[in-house]
C-alpha cells in the first residue's frame, strides 16, 4: 500500500512542487496550511512521513515539531525539514527552546534548505521510507 | 492581562529589524510569539489596462517579504521565540484586524498611516482607523523621529497619561502586565483650561488639585506595590500639549494613554487626544482601548 507524506507549507508553489514530487514516486501526498492544521493531519491520516516547512501562519513547523517529537504517539514519524530558515538556526532554536525548559528532542531524519531539487527529494524519502 | 504575542506589521520603509528587536524586552514581560505581517497593497498588484492583473508583480513582493521575514525570523527563533507570518493582498486596516483575530494577538504594533490628504480630511488616518476599530492595544512605533532614533528599550521609561475615566483601569492593567521591561512610569493627569476656568475661587481650585493628586497618588502607590519606580504628576493646560510636555521634561520614551471607541463622526466633533497624538507624537505611543478584552 502506497505510504501516506504530509507536506506543511503555506507557499502554494512549493506545496505544488512538493505534491509532484511526491505523487511521481508513489506516495500519497496530504497537504496542511501551517502547524495547526498541521497537527490535525498528523491526528486524523497519521502519515508515514512529514515535509514540514519552518516560517508559517498560525505555528510555526518549529513549535510543530517540538509538539511531534514530544508526544509518545508521534515522535516516532520520520519528520523531513524543508525550509528557507537554516538548518543552524533551527539548531540553534531548539537549544534555546530546551535552555528554556522544553524537553530534549532530536533532530530531524533530514534538513532540506529550499530550494530543493526534486530528485535529491525524492531520494531522501526513499532513503528513510524505502 | 498577560502579553503573550505581538503582531509586528510591516512595509518594510518603516520599521526595519532594529524596531522589533527593541521590542524584545517585552520578553521580559511573558512575550514569547511574534506574529509578522506584510500587506501589499491592492493599488501595488491591481488590474490595469492592457497588463491584467500583476502577478508578477505579486510574486516579486512577496519573495522579497519572505526573505525579510526569514532574516528576522532567524534572529528571533535563535533565541527560542515562536515566530509566525503573514503575506497577504488587501487594504492595510482589515488585514490587521483579520490577522489580529487569527493570530490572537495581545499587541499590535504599527508605524503612523497616513492617507492622501483629501481622503483624510474625510476618513481620517489609518492608524485613526484602526485604532477606532480594534479592540487590542495598539503600539504607533515612530522609532525614528525628526530628533533621531529612539533608544534601545522604547519600554523604557513610560508616560502613562490618565483622565479617570473607564478606560485610566484598562491603561494601569496593562501596565502592571509590562512589569520586567518597564524600569519607570511617570503618571500624568492634565486639568484642562476650561475646567480651571469654570472654578469660581482659589479654594475650588486647591479642592480639585487635592483630590486629583490624591487619585495620582494611588495609582503611584499600586504601581510601587509592584515594584515600579513610579511618580505622580498633575498638569494643567492643554491636554494633548501637556502630555507632550510632560513627556519631555519626563525623558519618557513612551507615551500610554487610553481610547474610547468613538465613531468617526463623533471623533471629529469631540477630538480624542490619544487618536490625535498617535497621529502627531514623536514618541512611540501606546494606545489601550477601553473595550480591550
Amino acid at each position: 500500500m502506497a505510504k501516506k507524506v504530509l507536506n506543511v507549507e503555506d507557499d502554494p508553489d512549493t506545496r505544488t512542487f512538493v505534491t509532484t514530487v511526491l505523487e511521481e514516486n508513489g506516495y500519497i501526498p496530504i497537504m496542511a496550511v501551517d502547524g495547526e492544521e498541521g497537527m490535525e493531519k498528523v491526528r486524523e491520516e497519521r502519515p508515514d512521513l512529514i515535509i514540514l516547512d519552518i516560517l508559517m501562519p498560525r505555528e510555526s513547523g518549529i513549535k510543530m515539531y517540538h509538539e511531534l517529537k514530544t508526544d509518545p504517539s508521534m515522535k516516532d514519524i520520520p519528520v523531513v525539514m524543508l525550509s528557507a530558515v537554516s538548518k543552524r538556526t533551527f539548531l540553534r532554536s531548539t537549544a534555546a527552546l530546551t535552555e528554556f525548559g522544553d524537553e530534549t528532542v532530536p533532530e530531524p531524519q533530514a534538513y532540506l534548505e529550499k530550494p530543493v531539487e526534486p530528485e535529491d527529494l525524492a531520494e531522501i524519502l526513499k532513503n528513510i521510507l524505502g | 492581562m498577560k502579553i503573550n504575542k505581538m503582531l509586528f506589521v510591516s512595509e518594510f520603509e518603516e520599521l526595519w529589524l532594529d524596531a522589533l528587536q527593541s521590542l524584545m524586552s517585552l520578553r521580559k514581560a511573558g512575550m514569547n510569539n511574534v506574529a509578522f505581517l506584510h500587506v501589499i497593497s491592492r493599488d501595488k498588484v491591481a488590474m490595469r489596462r492592457g497588463t491584467g492583473y500583476l502577478k508578477q508583480e505579486e510574486r516579486k513582493i512577496r519573495e522579497i517579504a519572505d526573505i525579510r521575514f526569514i532574516d528576522w525570523a532567524e534572529t528571533l527563533y535563535e533565541e527560542g521565540m515562536e515566530v509566525v507570518a503573514h503575506i497577504v493582498i488587501g487594504n492595510i486596516v482589515p488585514k490587521i484586524l483579520s490577522v489580529t483575530e487569527i493570530e490572537g494577538v495581545d499587541l499590535i504594533v504599527t508605524a503612523r498611516r497616513k492617507r492622501a490628504k483629501l481622503e483624510e480630511l474625510y476618513a481620517g488616518s489609518e492608524t485613526s482607523d484602526l485604532l477606532r476599530r480594534t479592540d487590542k492595544p495598539v503600539l504607533i512605533y515612530n522609532y525614528l523621529s525628526q530628533s533621531g532614533k529612539v533608544g534601545d528599550n522604547p519600554f523604557e521609561r513610560l508616560l502613562l497619561g490618565l483622565d479617570w475615566t473607564e478606560s485610566s483601569e484598562k491603561v494601569l492593567d496593562y501596565v502592571l502586565a509590562l512589569k520586567g521591561a518597564v524600569k519607570r512610569v511617570d503618571i500624568i493627569h492634565v486639568i484642562s483650561e476650561k475646567d480651571v476656568a469654570k472654578l469660581s475661587n482659589k479654594m475650588e481650585a486647591q479642592k480639585v488639585e487635592r483630590k486629583n493628586k490624591k487619585r495620582l497618588d494611588e495609582v503611584c502607590d499600586v504601581l510601587i506595590k509592584e515594584k515600579f519606580d513610579a511618580r505622580p504628576h498633575l498638569y494643567i493646560g492643554n491636554t494633548e500639549e501637556q502630555i507632550e510636555k510632560g513627556a519631555s521634561e519626563h525623558r519618557s520614551t513612551m507615551i500610554v494613554l487610553g481610547a474610547k471607541r468613538k465613531s468617526i463622526w463623533k471623533e471629529k466633533w469631540s477630538g480624542s487626544v490619544s487618536h490625535s497624538l498617535a497621529d502627531k507624537s514623536e514618541l512611540p505611543i501606546l494606545i489601550i482601548p477601553a473595550e480591550i478584552k
